[in-house]
């Protein structure tokens, strides 16, 4: 028993150990241990979840862009002037390349194991290796691209997004679809759909809508013009296609897939009537040929009423296709020079790129110019309405004024004389401005400089409207008004020594013929969804009333007697269109620069369309010449305003607007000559008269066996035709005579004894006109009777440079 | 041998027959089942992609891994039946079996080394297994069996005349000499299994040991010595390849796409499970993105899926069974049973946390499979057995006194 107890004490001890010490591992297996392991997976699962999921996401999915079609821009007929078309973008994706070809050389390790060579060919792939190099060759041939440039991008073999051109043509981008599917790479070489901009109608209207820069992403946006103003409407907005894929970038056996709807961009409806606009760009470009013209210049046509603008070119402009190729003869050749010269590549470059500049400037806003006499239209208006001046006013000029210490010189040496405000704004004449200005005093022209707008931006929505008042083109009020501001003052009554924009020009030049209302001038006339809602559209916005509708109806009268002879604006004269306007020769700060420019609006009774175009430095033949080399006399009335006068009439007639003759005008109308044969001579004679043309006979019979010209040709009214009473008709040809420099009684005359009609064109009307040529050419043989359309211009020059008109 | 009637049976055998403890053999169930599912949501895409072994079959580790799981719960059943103090010889059997297999390993039957830069793998016929999973048991059994009768052995007389009497009284007193046997065997496993390299299985193995010689009443200095001794070892390894392991436990984000890649991965994985998880079988980082998702990660893909609601429910049954299997060990007939279970339940224990420890990055990254739930047949097998084993003890705890 004794010894039991020896032995039993220490087991029960131990037994208690045991149980104890089990207790504790069972205490720290079972419970204690889980402890960490639920606080580390609720921290993992529940703190750090979102971020964890984000980052998950993130490598599981495959996130791209789907580009939203860009909206249409329209003209204000429904043209489109700038669309969207399909394009692709090439995407190379060098890891899943790289994997591709692992799978290449694992096929070819296969089939290298099969012992039957039949078996074996069939396991081979059906195409050679793809190796970097091969891949690099083909792309580059196809996509014209830089075959090492190619590889220097599948040697980032991490990457998944290396794209390698955007703005794939569809049969391009076919190619290298096949090219892919073809060599085993169609999951590593992706052609990915986009879009590309076109621009119809090329260069018209360029710096008005713009163009949309593409970024390597494929993402777009506007760089200029309303591409860029709009940028947002027009660009929609770009949706998204999420998909699942594995660690290896292939599709996840799921279809998980996330779609965020592509929002197709707006489209925007212009105000710009693309006619219009390609008459003024016609007109401008063939200036600039006629008349040697340097700088380019710009047409801009606007709606008076509304400030709607019509037509705004430029030139130098360029193809909206291809922005950035230089198509401008002018700048061409400057770009010759600049290549050909010994400048560093980098200056090259930078004077090349400059020259891209020149061609998107979009002058008519961006660049302010001395108004010259368009701006006396503003003045005559403020005198007006301020009654410091009416029709009855008299103005003396001896050819020169004197202020403070200066003599202004007027246009005409000699001076005009004495002249009533019609003839002085007619005469476009200086010195008598200059009392205008006087009379109006500083302080209140300066107010009216406010109140035309010349010291604030006009709103409109276009790029590059320098920010106004801008005090270095334009005085400041204290230093206009000031004792020392006479001359200001004097300089400013002829539209010199001060810069405007030409929008602001002819917003306030609108304001003096549209009844007083200074418009906002805009572009966007409305924006419409796919659907053809209107989103957004703009109305015509009054900034204010400048001057009344009764000063406004005076201005317009006399700004039409403008454009009658003897006016300075007389070249721009079309019969049946009242046309009233005003001459303008800016100085510049260079020698030998003027701008000669025509501010013209018709009808005169009711302005449908008011335009204003510019010609920046015509070349002098020699240096300090007021001529070009053309024989032009460098001014606005003789360059700027025959122009303008055609813009003007193709415009009207393209606007349907209703011909308007005066008496004298309908004298020398056409007439289409009617059918007389078969009628007797006092009928026939009647009829005539009726049609206000006048009858010669030939031969003795009772009744009409003939006449020239044919029933149908139009004659000028008061011609002769001729009745053949049955005598013969001669069918003998005639030669057209010379007329060109005759005046027009000279080639009437000429004409006539020819047994030809004279038909004029330009100027139809006055005097002092000549030839300047004829629709057939001299010596050609034409039947009798055939009508020869001469075109008269006016045989003086009046006005030039430095004289302001 | 035919079988006894009943009532011929000796009280050892009537023992030996009664009920298993259900609680703990349902567990057992519900975790292999769950296990092989998991299993196949794991591997789906995993064997989808693989064309050179599982020939692109998306169930093809399922089935083996299934084929397995039926394997083990035979298995299980078997040893169930199998009375426990058998085990008592067989251990030493074990044990020899556990060096024999081992030292094969770094014959050409092993392998691993290749692929893994670990020779752990021994391919017997058409079996590919880790010898470290027998040595596991292997060292349990025998510690077990040799430690429950520490109390009963007589310490062999010391000769009083001899000089060394002295030193050995003292080693003695202290509870050193008892020591030698078990820590020569731990010390060449040890050193065995650090050849091949293979740490977690080695700190497994060392953990079931001084499990059961900590549950048997070794003096608790001797843990602080074992403990300090690993540490070295630890330390000393930090100098090799397994520094690297730290430097990515500690900033896993600073080699995103090299080491720090598979931790990463399953962060991302169990981040991305959330409260709810994102459904089973809808896993999208085991489409490629963590490596082995099937493995020793597998956990990851339970939380992605199932959430951190499922991740708990999974850990629960873990405790649950762990904590039954303690029941079982205090409700032991004898002290061996009580030990084996201990050891067994400690071992598992361990592995359960140094697993979900490394894929929730508490711990440095360690090649550690899940018990029931990470792809390996022998190893689930092995696994099943050693519940078996529980279960046997279970068998013969003594019916409550009723009453």
């Amino acid at each position: 028993m004794k010894n039991d107890k020896k032995r039993q004490k220490p087991d029960r001890n131990t037994n208690r150990t045991v149980l104890r010490r089990t207790l504790f591992l069972m205490a720290m297996c079972g419970v204690v241990s889980f402890v960490p392991l639920i606080y580390k997976l609720y921290d993992l699962q529940i703190r750090q979840h979102d971020e964890l999921q984000a980052r998950a996401l993130d490598q599981q999915t495959w996130d791209q862009a789907v580009t939203a079609d860009r909206g249409t821009i329209y003209d204000s007929k429904g043209t489109p002037l700038a669309m969207s078309a399909e394009a692709y973008y090439i995407q190379l994706s060098p890891n899943e390349i790289l994997q591709r070809q692992k799978e290449y050389d694992d096929k070819v390790a296969k089939a290298g194991e099969e012992s039957d060579p039949e078996k074996r060919a069939k396991k081979m792939p059906s195409y050679d290796k793809p190796t970097s190099e091969s891949i690099a060759q083909h792309l580059a041939a196809i996509l014209d691209l830089d075959e090492a440039d190619i590889l220097k991008r599948l040697a980032k073999t991490e990457s998944k997004y290396e794209i390698i051109k955007t703005q794939v043509e569809r049969e391009t981008a076919d190619q290298v679809r096949e090219y892919a599917s073809g060599n085993g790479l169609s999951s590593g070489i992706y052609v990915q759909p986009s879009s590309k901009r076109y621009y119809p109608n090329n260069s018209l209207a360029a710096q008005v809508i713009g163009w949309v820069q593409y970024e390597d992403n494929s993402a777009s946006h506007g760089a200029y013009g309303m591409e860029a103003i709009y940028d947002d409407e027009l660009g929609g907005k770009v949706g998204r296609v999420v998909t699942a894929k594995t660690g290896k970038g292939t599709q996840m056996l799921y279809r998980y897939e996330d779609y965020e709807d592509a929002v197709d961009g707006n489209d925007l409806h212009l105000t710009i009537d693309a006619t219009i606009q390609y008459y003024c760009e016609r007109i401008l470009a063939e200036g600039i040929e006629k008349f040697d013209v340097q700088n380019g210049g710009f047409a801009i046509a606007m709606d008076p009423k509304t400030g709607a603008i019509l037509a705004w070119a430029n030139s130098p402009t360029y193809d909206l296709n291809t922005p950035r190729t230089i198509t401008d003869p002018i700048l061409k050749a400057k770009l010759e020079q600049i290549q050909n010269s010994n400048a560093t590549d980098e200056e090259k470059s930078q004077q090349s790129t400059e020259l891209l500049y020149d061609q998107w400037s979009n002058k008519a806003i961006n660049e302010p110019y001395e108004p010259g006499s368009t701006f006396k239209s503003m003045v005559l208006a403020a005198a007006l309405e301020e009654g410091v001046v009416n029709e009855n006013s008299s103005f003396y000029c001896s050819g020169v004024a004197k202020v403070a210490d200066w003599s202004i010189r007027c246009s005409k040496r000699t001076g005009h004389g004495a002249q009533t405000l019609a003839q002085a704004v007619a005469n476009s004449c200086n010195p008598a401005f200059i009392a205008i200005g006087q009379k109006l005093g500083a302080e209140k022209f300066y107010d009216y400089l406010e109140d035309f707008g010349f010291l604030s931006q006009t709103g409109i929505d276009m790029m590059g409207e320098p920010a106004a008042p801008n005090y270095n083109i334009i005085w400041p009020r204290d230093r206009f008004t000031s004792a020392n501001g006479l001359t200001n003052l004097a300089t400013a009554s002829f539209g010199q020594r001060f810069k405007v924009t030409p929008i602001q020009l002819l917003t306030a030049a609108s304001s003096v013929v549209n009844g007083g209302h200074l418009m906002k001038p805009y572009v966007m006339d409305s924006i419409t969804d796919a659907d053809g809602n209107v989103i957004e559209s703009t109305e015509p916005t009054e900034i204010r009333q400048v001057i009344s509708e009764q000063t406004s109806e005076r201005c317009r009268s006399i700004l039409e007697g403008v454009v009658k002879p003897p006016g300075t604006g007389k070249a721009a004269y079309v019969a049946g269109y009242r046309i009233g306007g005003k001459t303008g020769s800016s100085e510049t700060d260079a020698k030998d620069h003027t701008i000669v420019s025509f501010l013209g609006f018709a009808p005169a009774n009711d302005p449908q369309v008011i335009v204003l175009l510019a010609y920046d430095n015509p070349k002098p033949v020699a240096p300090g010449a007021n001529v070009t080399a053309g024989g032009w006399y460098i001014s606005g009335g003789n360059m700027a305003a025959p122009q303008a006068g055609k813009l003007l009439t193709d415009i009207l007639d393209y606007m349907g607007v209703a011909k308007q003759y005066t008496d004298e005008e309908k004298a020398v109308m056409d007439m289409p000559v009617p059918s007389l044969v078969g009628m007797s001579l006092t009928d026939a004679a009647a009829r005539l008269k009726e049609n206000g043309l006048d009858v010669r006979t030939e031969g003795e019979g009772d009744t009409v066996t003939a006449q020239i010209p044919a029933a149908g040709v139009s004659i000028p009214g008061g011609s002769k035709v001729i009745l053949y009473m049955g005598a013969e008709k001669p069918t003998d040809k005639v030669a057209v005579p010379n007329v060109v420099g005759l005046s027009r009684t000279q080639a009437q005359e000429a004409m006539t004894s020819a047994g030809l009609y004279l038909k004029s064109t330009g100027l139809t009307i006055g005097s002092d006109v000549k030839a300047e040529s004829q629709g057939i050419a001299s010596g050609t043989e034409v039947e009798r009777g055939t009508v020869v359309e001469v075109h008269f211009i006016q045989s003086t020059s009046s006005g030039g440079a430095g004289t302001g008109l | 041998m035919a079988r006894k009637a009943k009532r011929d049976r000796t009280v050892e055998e009537q023992l030996a027959h009664g009920p298993v403890d259900m609680p703990f053999l349902m567990l057992v169930l519900m975790l292999t089942v769950i296990g092989v599912v998991m299993v196949f949501s794991a591997s789906y895409a995993t064997a989808l992609y693989d064309a050179k072994t599982a020939h692109n079959d998306p169930t093809y580790y399922f089935v083996k891994q299934a084929g397995f799981a039926v394997g083990g719960v035979l298995a299980l059943y078997i040893v169930t039946k199998i009375d426990y103090q058998s085990f008592r010889w067989m251990s030493v059997g074990v044990l020899a079996a556990s060096y024999v297999l081992l030292l094969l390993v770094f014959t050409p039957l092993g392998f691993g080394k290749a692929t893994v830069g670990a020779q752990r793998w021994l391919k017997l016929g058409p079996i590919n297994f880790q010898p470290s999973e027998i040595a596991k048991i292997g060292v349990i059994l025998y510690f077990s069996a040799r430690l429950c009768k520490r109390n009963t052995e007589k310490p062999k007389k010391l000769d009083p005349r001899s000089n060394l009497s002295g030193p050995i009284a003292f080693l003695r007193r202290i509870g050193f000499t008892e020591l030698i046997p078990y820590g020569m065997i731990l010390g060449s496993i040890a050193v065995l299994m650090l050849m091949e390299p293979h740490l977690s299985g080695t700190l497994l193995i060392l953990l079931g040991g001084a499990a059961v010689l900590f549950a048997a009443g070794i003096r608790l200095q001797w843990f602080g010595v074992g403990l300090g001794g690993v540490a070295v070892l630890l330390l000393l390894m930090m100098a090799g390849y397994q520094s690297d392991r730290i430097k990515i436990w500690l900033d896993p984000w600073a080699d995103p796409r090299g080491d720090g890649f598979q931790t990463i991965q399953s962060l991302l994985s169990i981040g991305s499970g959330g409260l709810l998880g994102v459904g089973l079988g809808k896993s999208r980082q085991k489409f490629d993105f963590l490596p082995e998702p099937e493995n020793d990660y597998i956990f990851a893909i339970v939380c992605e899926e199932l959430g951190l609601v499922g991740a708990c429910v999974i850990l629960f049954l873990f405790a649950l069974l762990i904590l039954r299997g303690f029941w079982i060990a205090i409700h032991a007939r004898d002290r061996f049973g009580a030990l084996l279970v201990v050891g067994i339940m400690t071992q598992m224990a361990g592995q359960v946390f140094l697993n979900i420890g490394v894929v929730t990055n508490l711990l440095p990254p360690t090649g550690i499979s899940l018990p029931f739930f990470s792809y390996g047949g022998t190893a689930l097998l092995i696994q099943l057995a050693e519940m078996g084993m529980v279960l046997s003890v279970s068998r013969q705890i003594p019916a409550a006194k009723s009453g």
